[in-house]
C-alpha cells in the first residue's frame, strides 16, 4: 500500500485533513502541538487505497523539541510515496519556509492550501496556478474543515506519487549557491542519498546532520572559510534561512493578493488579545473563566437563584409523599431540575442520567435477579457485586462528558494557548515555561494523553518534573471520588457546598503541583527553564463537529474502561470480600473475616496518620482497600465503596435511614461507610487527598514509564508519588484535628527550604571557586 | 534597541538576535530573522506578543530582551 504523509506546520489543520480523509476522530485543537505522534489511517478513493501518515507539526525539518524529530525522521528515513505539505493559506509566507526545505528532499510532494475558506472570507485572492510553477510541484486549494477540495488532492497526491521527484532549492540564486554545489558533490562522491538536503543542512550546521556526517565537517568548514558576507558573517544558518525567506517574499508572495492594501492592521483576534491577555486582568478572567466551569458542571445552586431568593423545596410545596418521594413522575422530572434551587446544566443532565435512566435500568434489572431462583452467592455477586459496581461507576459519565466538554471549548477556540503565555511568567517562579501548562490541563481530562503530550517541552528536566506533577491534575476518574465523598460530606455533616469541596481539591491538586515543581527543581531536577515561545493561533469558534467528535471518544474510552478493567475488579473484589482464607463463602454480614479484610488489616495501620488506618476500628479497613483498588484505575475506588457499603450496612446493621447504597454517584454509600467506622471530616478531605496525589492508575503509570524512558528516573517517579500523597494527606488529616500542628508542619517546611536555599547557594559558590 | 521596549503597531527591521544558537534557529523557523520584519502587539512586563509575517508570536522577558530592532 502506497503511503502519503502529512506534514506542516503546527495547528496549520493537519489532524483535521487527516480526519476527514480517514474519518478518524484523532484529538484536533486550536493551538499548537496537540500531535505529538503519528497516526495512521487509510484513505479508500484513490485506484488503490493510501495509508495515510498524521506526523507533529513541524516549523523546519531541524528539529526543536522531540515531537519534531518523529516528523523530521519519517519523511527523511521512511520515505513516504508522496509528502502532502499543508499550509496554512491564512499565514503563507512563514508556512512555505518548511515547504523551501521538504523541496530539497528527493520525495513526491504536493502542496495543500488549507483554510482557503478564511483567506477567501477575509476577501483576499492565491494565485494556486502562479505558485504551482514558481514552486515545481502541484499546489491544491482545500478546506480541511469544511471538506473542500479533498478529492481534488489525494487525486493530486496519488498521480504525483507514481513518479519520482529529485530534490530542487530555491537557494540556488543566493550568494550560498557554489557552497553548496560544493558540499553536494562532496556527499554525493561518499553516496550519500539525497546529496542536496544533507549538503544545505550542513552548512546551517544542523546539529543532527553534523552528528551524522563527523568525518565530513572539516572539508565544509575549509569551504565555508572561503565564504564571505558582510551582514552574516559566518553564522550560516543565518543566512540560509534569510535567503530562504527573501525568496519566498520576492517569488511565491505575489501569488496572494489582500484586499486590504496598508501593511499593518488589528485582526478581530488581536483585539480579543488585549483584554484575554492584559497584564493585570488576564489572571483574574481566567480564574473566573475557570470557576463558571466548575460551577455550570457541579454547582446545586445555579448563580445562586435559590440562596439569593430563598426559593421553596419541593417538600414545601407540598410535592412530596410522606416518605419524601415524588407524587408522581412529572414531581420526580421536576426534582431532577429544582429543588429548593435551580440546578446548574450540569447537575441537570447527571440528575437526568442517575435516576431516570442508570438508576431505573439497574433497579429493574436487580429485581429480576433477585426474583429469580438463583442461588444466594449468586444474586450477591451479580447485584451487589457487579451491578453496584457497574451502575456507580457509569453514574459518572455526565460531569466527566459535561466538564470535558468546557475544556474542549476552551481549546478549540484558541484561548488554552493564551493561558498557557499569560500563566508563563507564574510559572517561571516555579522553574517551568508557560509551554508545562498545556500537559497539565489535559490532565484534567486524563494522564495518559497528558504525559505523551510532554514531549513539546523541549528541556528534558522541565519534562520529567511536569510528567510527575499530571496526575495532581485531577483527572476524569477522580472526579467520581471527589463529587462521591464531597456530596457525603455535606450531606452528612452539613457543613460546607459540594461544588465549593470540589473546586477546592482541584485547587489542592494544583498547589501541590506547584510545591512539589518547586522542590524538584531545586534539588533532583535542577536546570535553567527553557525560553518561552509560542504561535498564539487565531481564536475561532468551536467546532461542534469537532466538540462532539472529542465527547464521543471520551465515552468510548470510559465505557469499555467500565465493562472490562472495572468490571474484572469489581468481581475480584466481591470474591476477596465473600470468601475466608480457607475459602468458605461468607454472608455479606461476616465481611470482617473475609480475604481481603485479612490483608487490609495488617497494611491498616500505615494509613493512620492519614486518618483512615487503626483509628477507624474494625471496618476502617474499607477505605484501604478502595484506595489500592484504586491504583488499577481510579473509578475503582467508587465502585469498591458501592460493593463494600452494602456488605457494611448488613454487618453492622446499621440504620441506614432513607439512604439506598447503590444509587446516585455513591454518596450515600460513603455515608454508610461513615456512619460504620466513624471517620472525621479531615480524614474524608484526606483520603480524597491521598487518591488525588498517589500513583495514578495502570495506564498512567505504564505511559510515566514510557514517556521517562530511564529506569532511575521512573523509580524515582514512583517514590515521589507516594512520598508526595502521604505528605500531603498527612498534612491535611492532622492539621483539620488539631489546628495546632500547623505550626509544626510550617516549621517543617521552612526548615526544608531553608536547607535547600543553603545547600544550592553553598553549590553555587563552589562552581564560583571552581 | 530590544523589542521589549520597542514602539508597538509600528514595522520594524530585526538587526540583531543575541540568544543561544539552538533558540536562535527556532525564532528563524518561525519567521523572526535578522533583516526581518517584526511589529509588536503588546509588551507587558517583559513578555512581548509580535505579530511576524502573518502568525502571531509570544516570546516572554529573556527572548523579547534579545531581539534588537532599528
Amino acid at each position: 500500500m502506497k503511503r502519503f504523509a502529512l506534514a506542516g506546520n503546527p495547528n496549520c489543520g493537519k489532524t483535521t485533513l487527516f480526519n476527514s480523509l480517514t474519518g478518524s476522530t484523532a484529538h484536533v485543537g486550536n493551538w499548537p502541538g496537540v500531535t505529538v505522534d503519528k497516526r495512521d489511517g487509510v484513505y479508500k478513493k484513490t485506484p488503490e487505497p493510501v495509508a495515510i501518515v498524521d506526523l507533529p507539526g513541524i516549523y523546519s525539518l531541524s528539529p526543536y523539541t522531540p515531537e519534531e524529530v518523529i516528523a523530521r525522521n519519517y519523511i527523511l528515513d521512511e520515505k513516504p510515496d508522496c509528502v502532502i505539505n499543508i499550509v496554512d493559506a491564512t499565514n503563507l509566507e512563514r508556512n512555505l519556509y518548511l515547504t523551501t526545505q521538504i523541496l530539497e528532499i528527493d520525495v513526491p510532494m504536493v502542496i495543500a492550501l488549507n483554510m482557503m475558506d478564511e483567506v477567501e472570507k477575509a476577501g483576499d485572492k492565491i494565485d494556486a496556478e502562479l505558485l504551482s510553477s514558481r514552486l515545481g510541484v502541484p499546489v491544491v486549494k482545500i478546506s480541511a474543515l469544511k471538506e473542500n477540495g479533498l478529492k481534488d488532492l489525494m487525486e493530486t497526491a496519488y498521480a504525483a506519487s507514481l513518479k519520482e521527484r529529485v530534490g530542487t532549492t530555491v537557494l540556488e540564486e543566493s550568494s550560498l549557491a557554489h557552497l553548496i554545489g560544493d558540499v553536494r558533490i562532496a556527499l554525493k562522491g561518499q553516496g550519500v542519498k539525497g546529496p542536496l538536503f544533507h549538503a544545505i543542512k550542513l552548512v546551517e550546521n544542523d546539529s543532527i546532520e553534523v552528528e551524522m556526517h563527523k568525518e565530513t565537517i572539516p572539508m565544509i568548514d575549509e569551504f565555508k572559510a572561503t565564504h564571505e558576507d558582510d551582514v552574516f558573517g559566518d553564522d550560516f544558518e543565518a543566512l540560509v534561512a534569510d535567503a530562504r525567506y527573501k525568496y519566498i517574499s520576492e517569488y511565491f508572495a505575489p501569488a496572494l493578493s489582500k484586499k486590504k492594501q496598508e501593511k499593518f492592521s488589528m485582526s478581530r483576534s488581536d483585539k480579543a488579545d488585549k483584554v484575554l491577555t492584559h497584564k493585570v486582568w488576564g489572571i483574574p478572567i481566567f480564574l473566573v473563566i475557570l470557576f463558571a466551569i466548575f460551577h455550570l458542571t457541579f454547582s446545586e445552586d445555579f448563580l445562586y437563584l435559590g440562596a439569593i431568593f430563598k426559593l421553596p423545596t419541593l417538600e414545601d410545596l407540598g410535592l412530596l409523599t410522606e416518605d419524601a418521594d415524588p407524587l408522581h413522575y412529572g414531581v420526580r422530572l421536576l426534582a431532577c431540575i429544582y429543588d429548593g434551587a435551580v440546578f446548574s446544566p450540569g447537575v441537570i443532565i447527571n440528575n437526568i442520567w442517575n435516576n431516570m435512566l442508570v438508576g431505573e435500568l439497574f433497579g429493574r434489572l436487580g429485581g429480576l435477579v433477585e426474583g429469580s431462583s438463583m442461588a444466594p452467592w449468586a444474586v450477591g455477586l451479580i447485584n451487589n457485586g457487579i451491578f453496584d459496581g457497574i451502575s456507580s461507576v457509569l453514574s459518572f459519565l455526565p460531569p466527566i462528558l459535561v466538564l470535558f466538554l468546557f475544556f474542549s471549548i476552551l481549546e478549540d477556540s484558541g484561548y488554552m494557548a493564551r493561558i498557557a503565555f499569560i500563566l508563563d511568567r507564574m510559572f517561571r517562579r516555579f522553574g517551568l515555561s508557560g509551554r508545562a501548562f498545556m500537559p497539565m490541563i489535559m490532565g484534567f481530562g486524563c494522564s495518559v494523553p497528558a504525559m505523551i503530550n510532554t514531549r513539546t517541552l523541549a528541556d528534558d528536566k522541565e519534562r520529567t518534573a511536569t510528567v510527575r506533577v499530571i496526575p495532581f491534575f485531577s483527572c476524569g476518574a477522580k472526579l467520581p471520588i471527589l463529587t462521591a465523598v464531597a456530596g457525603a460530606i455535606v450531606a452528612y455533616f452539613g457543613v460546607g457546598n459540594a461544588d465549593v469541596i470540589t473546586f477546592l481539591m482541584y485547587l489542592l491538586g494544583i498547589v501541590t503541583a506547584v510545591v512539589t515543581v518547586l522542590l524538584m527543581r531545586n534539588t533532583t531536577l535542577k536546570g535553567e527553564t527553557p525560553p518561552f515561545i509560542m504561535e498564539l493561533p487565531a481564536y475561532h469558534a468551536p467546532q461542534f463537529k469537532n466538540l462532539m467528535a472529542h465527547l464521543w471518544d471520551k465515552t468510548k474510552h470510559f465505557v469499555k474502561k467500565a465493562f472490562t478493567i472495572i468490571l474484572a475488579s469489581t468481581i475480584v473484589i466481591w470474591f476477596l470480600t465473600h470468601f475466608s482464607f480457607n475459602w468458605h463463602f461468607l454472608e455479606d454480614e461476616a465481611i470482617n473475616e473475609s480475604i481481603l479484610a485479612g490483608v487490609s488489616q495488617l497494611v491498616q495501620p500505615i494509613f493512620t496518620p492519614l486518618g483512615f488506618g487503626s483509628q477507624l476500628g474494625q471496618f476502617g479497613w474499607v477505605f484501604v482497600v478502595a484506595a489500592v483498588a484504586g491504583l488499577i484505575a481510579k473509578e475503582n475506588v467508587i465502585a469498591t465503596f458501592a460493593t463494600l457499603a452494602s456488605c457494611l450496612v448488613a454487618m453492622a446493621n446499621l440504620n441506614i435511614g432513607g439512604l439506598d447504597i447503590a444509587a446516585e454517584e455513591g454518596i450515600d454509600a460513603v455515608q454508610a461507610m461513615i456512619l460504620a467506622t466513624g471517620i472525621s471530616v479531615p480524614a474524608l478531605i484526606a483520603f480524597i487527598a491521598f487518591n488525588m496525589t498517589t500513583i495514578p492508575c495502570f495506564a498512567a503509570v505504564g505511559t510515566a514509564k514510557a514517556e521517562l524512558g530511564d529506569k532511575k528516573r521512573f523509580n524515582g517517579t514512583l517514590i515521589f508519588w507516594i512520598t508526595s500523597s502521604y505528605a500531603v494527606a498527612a498534612m491535611i488529616y492532622t492539621i483539620g484535628s488539631w489546628w495546632w500542628t500547623a505550626f509544626i508542619w510550617a516549621a517543617v517546611a521552612a526548615a526544608a527550604t531553608a536547607l535547600v536555599v543553603l545547600k544550592n547557594k553553598r553549590a553555587a559558590k563552589t562552581v564560583k571557586a571552581v | 534597541m530590544p523589542i521589549v521596549i520597542a514602539p508597538k503597531n509600528s514595522i520594524l527591521r530585526i538587526v540583531r538576535i543575541a540568544t543561544d544558537e539552538q533558540t536562535k534557529k527556532h525564532l528563524e523557523d518561525l519567521g523572526i530573522t535578522v533583516n526581518g520584519e517584526i511589529t509588536v502587539l503588546s509588551a507587558s512586563g517583559g513578555t512581548v506578543v509580535c505579530k511576524v509575517k502573518d502568525g502571531r508570536i509570544a516570546l516572554d522577558r529573556s527572548i523579547s530582551t534579545k531581539i534588537f530592532v532599528a
